[in-house]
Protein backbone atom coordinates (compact mmCIF):
# COMPACT_ATOMS: atom_id res chain seq x y z
CA UNK A 1 0.00 0.00 0.00
CA UNK A 2 1.74 3.52 -1.17
CA UNK A 3 1.29 6.90 -0.46
CA UNK A 4 0.08 8.41 -4.46
CA UNK A 5 -0.63 12.31 -4.99
CA UNK A 6 -1.25 14.80 -7.84
CA UNK A 7 1.29 16.87 -6.93
CA UNK A 8 2.94 17.20 -10.34
CA UNK A 9 -1.05 17.53 -11.54
CA UNK A 10 -2.13 20.57 -9.72
CA UNK A 11 1.51 21.99 -10.33
CA UNK A 12 0.35 22.62 -13.79
CA UNK A 13 -2.73 23.44 -13.33
CA UNK A 14 -1.05 26.06 -11.07
CA UNK A 15 0.58 27.87 -14.46
CA UNK A 16 3.19 25.26 -15.00
CA UNK A 17 4.54 26.27 -11.07
CA UNK A 18 8.04 24.32 -10.24
CA UNK A 19 9.00 22.00 -7.97
CA UNK A 20 11.27 25.11 -6.47
CA UNK A 21 8.53 27.43 -6.12
CA UNK A 22 6.22 24.96 -4.62
CA UNK A 23 9.38 23.86 -2.12
CA UNK A 24 9.44 28.06 -1.17
CA UNK A 25 5.94 28.07 -0.35
CA UNK A 26 5.70 24.81 1.95
CA UNK A 27 8.99 25.67 2.94
CA UNK A 28 11.04 22.34 2.24
CA UNK A 29 14.01 22.03 -0.55
CA UNK A 30 13.14 21.01 -4.18
CA UNK A 31 14.35 17.78 -3.88
CA UNK A 32 11.92 16.83 -1.06
CA UNK A 33 8.80 17.43 -3.68
CA UNK A 34 10.82 15.63 -6.28
CA UNK A 35 10.75 12.67 -3.90
CA UNK A 36 7.24 12.78 -2.48
CA UNK A 37 6.23 13.35 -6.58
CA UNK A 38 8.04 10.27 -6.92
CA UNK A 39 6.79 8.44 -4.48
CA UNK A 40 9.50 8.00 -2.95
CA UNK A 41 9.23 10.09 0.16
CA UNK A 42 6.06 9.98 2.30
CA UNK A 43 5.41 13.52 4.11
CA UNK A 44 4.29 14.17 7.24
CA UNK A 45 0.79 15.02 7.79
CA UNK A 46 1.70 18.90 8.52
CA UNK A 47 3.54 18.80 5.51
CA UNK A 48 0.82 17.17 3.32
CA UNK A 49 -1.79 19.44 4.55
CA UNK A 50 0.59 22.21 3.82
CA UNK A 51 0.78 21.15 0.24
CA UNK A 52 -2.83 20.72 0.05
CA UNK A 53 -3.66 24.50 1.89
CA UNK A 54 -1.33 25.76 -0.54
CA UNK A 55 -3.16 24.61 -3.84
CA UNK A 56 -6.44 25.26 -2.37
CA UNK A 57 -7.86 21.85 -2.56
CA UNK A 58 -8.59 19.13 -0.21
CA UNK A 59 -6.49 16.63 1.10
CA UNK A 60 -7.71 13.45 -0.24
CA UNK A 61 -7.81 15.51 -3.57
CA UNK A 62 -4.19 15.77 -3.67
CA UNK A 63 -3.09 12.13 -1.53
CA UNK A 64 -4.48 8.90 -2.29
CA UNK A 65 -3.39 5.13 -1.20
CA UNK A 66 -2.41 3.92 -3.98
CA UNK A 67 -3.54 0.40 -3.84
CA UNK A 68 -7.11 1.97 -3.23
CA UNK A 69 -7.20 4.06 -6.21
CA UNK A 70 -6.02 1.23 -8.48
CA UNK A 71 -9.20 -1.28 -7.21
CA UNK A 72 -11.49 1.99 -7.95
CA UNK B 1 24.54 39.24 -9.12
CA UNK B 2 25.31 40.47 -5.83
CA UNK B 3 28.31 43.26 -5.03
CA UNK B 4 30.16 40.25 -2.70
CA UNK B 5 29.68 37.80 -5.64
CA UNK B 6 31.35 39.77 -8.43
CA UNK B 7 33.98 40.74 -6.24
CA UNK B 8 34.31 37.20 -5.06
CA UNK B 9 34.27 35.56 -8.80
CA UNK B 10 36.66 38.83 -9.74
CA UNK B 11 39.00 37.76 -7.07
CA UNK B 12 38.74 34.11 -8.17
CA UNK B 13 39.84 34.90 -11.81
CA UNK B 14 42.43 37.74 -11.15
CA UNK B 15 44.44 34.85 -8.45
CA UNK B 16 43.60 32.48 -11.15
CA UNK B 17 45.43 34.18 -13.68
CA UNK B 18 48.45 35.14 -11.02
CA UNK B 19 48.56 31.36 -9.32
CA UNK B 20 49.33 30.16 -13.59
CA UNK B 21 52.21 32.55 -13.82
CA UNK B 22 53.43 31.48 -10.42
CA UNK B 23 53.07 27.65 -11.69
CA UNK B 24 55.05 28.92 -14.93
CA UNK B 25 57.31 30.13 -12.84
CA UNK B 26 57.93 26.80 -10.69
CA UNK B 27 58.28 24.20 -13.76
CA UNK B 28 61.19 26.90 -15.00
CA UNK B 29 62.89 27.17 -11.87
CA UNK B 30 62.30 23.43 -10.89
CA UNK B 31 63.36 22.29 -14.48
CA UNK B 32 66.23 24.45 -13.96
CA UNK B 33 67.48 23.47 -10.17
CA UNK B 34 66.67 19.79 -10.35
CA UNK B 35 69.46 18.18 -12.15
CA UNK B 36 71.69 20.07 -10.29
CA UNK B 37 70.17 18.73 -7.02
CA UNK B 38 69.89 15.21 -7.44
CA UNK B 39 73.61 15.18 -8.34
CA UNK B 40 74.51 17.51 -5.08
CA UNK B 41 75.77 20.60 -7.26
CA UNK B 42 76.42 23.42 -4.69
CA UNK B 43 72.99 26.04 -4.85
CA UNK B 44 74.51 29.35 -4.51
CA UNK B 45 72.04 31.44 -1.65
CA UNK B 46 70.31 33.15 -4.22
CA UNK B 47 69.00 30.32 -5.89
CA UNK B 48 68.29 28.61 -2.62
CA UNK B 49 66.00 31.71 -2.37
CA UNK B 50 64.09 30.89 -5.60
CA UNK B 51 62.42 28.53 -3.90
CA UNK B 52 60.76 31.55 -1.14
CA UNK B 53 59.07 32.59 -4.11
CA UNK B 54 57.67 29.35 -5.24
CA UNK B 55 56.22 29.06 -1.64
CA UNK B 56 54.58 32.68 -2.11
CA UNK B 57 52.87 30.94 -5.32
CA UNK B 58 51.59 28.01 -3.03
CA UNK B 59 50.13 31.11 -1.01
CA UNK B 60 48.28 32.81 -3.80
CA UNK B 61 47.20 29.42 -4.79
CA UNK B 62 45.72 28.61 -1.63
CA UNK B 63 43.72 32.17 -1.76
CA UNK B 64 42.51 31.19 -4.96
CA UNK B 65 41.11 27.68 -4.18
CA UNK B 66 39.37 29.25 -1.14
CA UNK B 67 38.05 32.06 -3.14
CA UNK B 68 37.00 29.60 -6.24
CA UNK B 69 35.25 27.80 -3.44
CA UNK B 70 33.02 30.40 -2.45
CA UNK B 71 32.44 31.29 -6.30
CA UNK B 72 30.93 28.27 -6.72
CA UNK B 73 29.15 27.59 -3.47
CA UNK B 74 27.62 31.17 -4.07
CA UNK B 75 26.35 29.74 -7.00
CA UNK B 76 24.86 26.66 -5.72
CA UNK B 77 22.63 28.75 -3.39
CA UNK B 78 20.44 29.83 -5.97
CA UNK B 79 21.11 27.31 -8.96
CA UNK B 80 18.39 25.09 -10.18
CA UNK B 81 20.01 21.98 -9.54
CA UNK B 82 23.60 20.89 -8.50
CA UNK B 83 25.15 20.10 -11.99
CA UNK B 84 27.92 16.88 -12.02
CA UNK B 85 30.60 19.38 -13.77
CA UNK B 86 30.62 21.91 -10.76
CA UNK B 87 30.44 19.29 -7.73
CA UNK B 88 33.16 17.51 -9.65
CA UNK B 89 35.02 21.04 -10.16
CA UNK B 90 34.54 21.18 -5.89
CA UNK B 91 36.21 18.50 -5.47
CA UNK B 92 38.78 19.24 -8.04
CA UNK B 93 39.22 22.83 -5.91
CA UNK B 94 39.29 21.10 -2.62
CA UNK B 95 42.00 18.44 -3.89
CA UNK B 96 43.89 20.76 -4.96
CA UNK B 97 44.06 22.50 -2.03
CA UNK B 98 44.60 19.89 -0.02
CA UNK B 99 47.70 19.25 -2.55
CA UNK B 100 49.05 22.71 -1.27
CA UNK B 101 50.09 21.42 1.98
CA UNK B 102 51.55 18.51 0.21
CA UNK B 103 53.69 21.03 -2.05
CA UNK B 104 54.88 22.97 1.02
CA UNK B 105 56.01 19.41 2.80
CA UNK B 106 57.79 18.08 -0.18
CA UNK B 107 59.98 20.97 -1.07
CA UNK B 108 60.73 21.12 2.55
CA UNK B 109 61.67 17.78 2.04
CA UNK B 110 63.35 17.97 -0.83
CA UNK B 111 65.74 21.01 0.15
CA UNK B 112 66.56 18.99 3.47
CA UNK B 113 67.18 16.11 2.04
CA UNK B 114 69.80 18.07 -0.71
CA UNK B 115 71.06 19.64 2.00
CA UNK B 116 72.03 15.95 4.08
CA UNK B 117 72.88 14.45 0.12
CA UNK B 118 70.20 12.07 0.36
CA UNK B 119 68.44 11.13 -2.82
CA UNK B 120 65.30 13.20 -4.28
CA UNK B 121 62.34 11.02 -5.50
CA UNK B 122 59.64 13.31 -4.38
CA UNK B 123 60.52 15.56 -7.47
CA UNK B 124 57.83 13.10 -9.05
CA UNK B 125 55.62 13.59 -6.77
CA UNK B 126 56.04 17.47 -6.92
CA UNK B 127 55.50 17.51 -10.88
CA UNK B 128 52.23 15.38 -10.10
CA UNK B 129 50.80 17.98 -7.75
CA UNK B 130 51.84 20.67 -9.33
CA UNK B 131 50.61 19.39 -12.58
CA UNK B 132 46.94 18.21 -11.00
CA UNK B 133 46.71 21.85 -9.19
CA UNK B 134 47.55 23.57 -12.96
CA UNK B 135 44.77 21.65 -14.47
CA UNK B 136 42.27 22.04 -11.94
CA UNK B 137 42.73 26.03 -12.05
CA UNK B 138 42.48 25.86 -15.96
CA UNK B 139 39.62 23.68 -15.77
CA UNK B 140 37.48 26.50 -13.25
CA UNK B 141 39.02 29.50 -15.56
CA UNK B 142 36.90 27.60 -18.89
CA UNK B 143 34.03 26.70 -16.73
CA UNK B 144 33.52 30.09 -15.24
CA UNK B 145 34.00 31.41 -18.33
CA UNK B 146 31.59 29.53 -20.69
CA UNK B 147 29.32 28.20 -17.96
CA UNK B 148 28.99 29.42 -14.93
CA UNK B 149 28.87 32.80 -15.54
CA UNK B 150 26.29 32.45 -17.85
CA UNK B 151 23.95 30.37 -15.69
CA UNK B 152 20.23 31.53 -14.79
CA UNK B 153 19.92 31.39 -11.10
CA UNK B 154 17.00 31.70 -9.13
CA UNK B 155 15.13 34.44 -7.63
CA UNK B 156 15.01 32.42 -3.93
CA UNK B 157 15.38 29.65 -2.48
CA UNK B 158 13.86 29.04 0.59
CA UNK B 159 15.41 26.40 2.06
CA UNK B 160 18.68 25.49 0.44
CA UNK B 161 19.66 21.54 -0.22
CA UNK B 162 22.70 22.83 -2.45
CA UNK B 163 25.21 23.31 -0.46
CA UNK B 164 24.15 21.12 2.01
CA UNK B 165 24.68 18.43 -0.32
CA UNK B 166 28.54 20.19 -1.86
CA UNK B 167 29.68 20.11 2.08
CA UNK B 168 28.79 16.16 1.55
CA UNK B 169 30.51 15.56 -1.37
CA UNK B 170 33.53 17.42 0.32
CA UNK B 171 33.10 15.26 3.19
CA UNK B 172 33.25 12.10 1.17
CA UNK B 173 36.18 13.39 -0.36
CA UNK B 174 37.72 14.44 2.95
CA UNK B 175 37.30 10.62 4.48
CA UNK B 176 38.13 9.25 1.98
CA UNK B 177 41.79 10.98 1.56
CA UNK B 178 42.12 10.30 5.29
CA UNK B 179 41.61 6.98 5.26
CA UNK B 180 43.73 6.55 2.41
CA UNK B 181 46.35 8.73 4.39
CA UNK B 182 45.81 6.21 7.83
CA UNK B 183 45.73 2.76 5.91
CA UNK B 184 49.49 4.33 4.37
CA UNK B 185 50.33 4.15 7.82
CA UNK B 186 49.38 0.77 8.61
CA UNK B 187 51.56 0.00 5.71
CA UNK B 188 54.54 2.50 5.94
CA UNK B 189 54.75 2.32 9.77
CA UNK B 190 58.29 3.92 9.63
CA UNK B 191 57.50 6.00 6.20
CA UNK B 192 57.40 9.57 8.54
CA UNK B 193 56.97 10.65 12.00
CA UNK B 194 53.26 9.28 13.47
CA UNK B 195 52.47 11.46 16.38
CA UNK B 196 53.46 14.76 14.02
CA UNK B 197 52.30 13.81 10.53
CA UNK B 198 48.51 12.12 12.15
CA UNK B 199 47.99 14.85 13.74
CA UNK B 200 49.06 17.56 10.82
CA UNK B 201 47.27 15.28 8.69
CA UNK B 202 43.68 15.42 10.57
CA UNK B 203 43.73 18.62 10.98
CA UNK B 204 44.16 19.81 7.22
CA UNK B 205 42.25 17.02 6.06
CA UNK B 206 39.45 18.40 7.91
CA UNK B 207 40.05 22.42 7.17
CA UNK B 208 37.81 21.97 3.90
CA UNK B 209 35.00 20.16 5.56
CA UNK B 210 34.95 22.51 8.29
CA UNK B 211 35.08 25.64 6.23
CA UNK B 212 31.70 23.93 3.81
CA UNK B 213 29.67 23.04 6.64
CA UNK B 214 30.71 26.53 7.97
CA UNK B 215 29.14 27.94 5.16
CA UNK B 216 26.38 26.22 5.01
CA UNK B 217 25.39 26.65 8.25
CA UNK B 218 26.00 30.63 7.42
CA UNK B 219 23.40 30.23 4.72
CA UNK B 220 20.67 28.15 7.60
CA UNK B 221 21.41 31.39 10.22
CA UNK B 222 20.64 33.71 6.87
CA UNK B 223 17.63 31.74 6.10
CA UNK B 224 16.43 31.84 9.69
CA UNK B 225 14.54 28.62 8.97
CA UNK B 226 15.22 25.14 10.26
CA UNK B 227 18.16 23.35 9.42
CA UNK B 228 16.89 20.70 7.49
CA UNK B 229 13.67 19.59 6.43
CA UNK B 230 12.06 16.48 6.57
CA UNK B 231 13.42 14.07 3.71
CA UNK B 232 16.56 15.45 4.65
CA UNK B 233 16.25 14.61 8.53
CA UNK B 234 14.91 10.97 7.47
CA UNK B 235 18.31 10.66 5.20
CA UNK B 236 20.27 12.03 7.69
CA UNK B 237 19.17 9.27 10.26
CA UNK B 238 19.32 6.34 7.83
CA UNK B 239 23.28 7.32 7.28
CA UNK B 240 23.41 8.15 10.69
CA UNK B 241 22.38 4.14 11.47
CA UNK B 242 24.81 2.86 8.62
CA UNK B 243 27.77 5.06 10.08
CA UNK B 244 26.92 3.70 13.64
CA UNK B 245 27.17 -0.23 12.65
CA UNK B 246 29.74 0.39 10.38
CA UNK B 247 31.89 1.94 12.75
CA UNK B 248 31.46 -0.18 15.34
CA UNK B 249 32.55 -2.97 13.78
CA UNK B 250 35.87 -0.94 12.76
CA UNK B 251 36.21 0.13 16.34
CA UNK B 252 36.13 -3.80 17.58
CA UNK B 253 38.63 -4.48 14.68
CA UNK B 254 41.23 -1.72 16.03
CA UNK B 255 40.19 -2.36 19.40
CA UNK B 256 41.43 -6.28 18.98
CA UNK B 257 44.70 -5.41 16.79
CA UNK B 258 45.38 -2.91 19.08
CA UNK B 259 45.00 -5.55 22.47
CA UNK B 260 47.10 -7.42 20.97
CA UNK B 261 50.37 -5.22 20.62
CA UNK B 262 49.81 -1.75 23.11
CA UNK B 263 52.88 -0.61 22.00
CA UNK B 264 51.99 -0.62 18.53
CA UNK B 265 50.79 1.44 15.49
CA UNK B 266 46.96 0.71 15.89
CA UNK B 267 47.27 2.90 19.14
CA UNK B 268 47.67 6.06 17.42
CA UNK B 269 45.93 5.28 14.02
CA UNK B 270 43.10 4.34 15.73
CA UNK B 271 41.70 7.93 16.06
CA UNK B 272 42.39 8.97 12.08
CA UNK B 273 40.78 5.08 10.78
CA UNK B 274 37.54 5.80 13.21
CA UNK B 275 37.08 9.90 12.47
CA UNK B 276 37.61 9.37 8.70
CA UNK B 277 35.15 6.07 8.63
CA UNK B 278 32.96 8.22 9.94
CA UNK B 279 33.05 10.89 7.99
CA UNK B 280 33.77 8.98 4.62
CA UNK B 281 30.42 6.48 5.65
CA UNK B 282 28.24 9.43 6.91
CA UNK B 283 28.88 11.74 3.73
CA UNK B 284 28.52 8.46 1.36
CA UNK B 285 24.96 7.80 3.23
CA UNK B 286 24.05 11.22 2.92
CA UNK B 287 24.13 11.16 -0.91
CA UNK B 288 22.85 7.69 -1.51
CA UNK B 289 20.23 8.68 0.43
CA UNK B 290 19.48 11.89 -1.02
CA UNK B 291 19.86 11.25 -4.87
CA UNK B 292 18.47 7.98 -4.50
CA UNK B 293 15.43 8.05 -2.20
Amino acid sequence: MELGNNIRKYRFEHGELSQQDLANAVGVTRLTIHSIETGKFNPSTLLALKIAQFFNARFEDIFFIADEENQQ
Amino acid sequence: MTRFNKLVKNASVVLAIIGLGFFVYDIVIFLRLQPRMVVFDVLTQAEENLFFVTGAGLLVYLGFCISALLHIANYLRKAPEVKFRYIALVVGIVLSLLFVFSDFALMNDIVKQYRLGLSQPEWLLVYILIGFQVVTLCVYLIVQRVSLSKEVLLQQVALDSNIYLAAQYIGLVCGFMGLSFSVLGFIFPGGWNLTVHTTITMIILLIPYALAVGYWLITKIQEKKLLYDEKQLQDIGKSSFLTLIVSAAIMISLFIANYNNLAGITSMLWLPVLLFSILFLFSLGNIYFSWKE
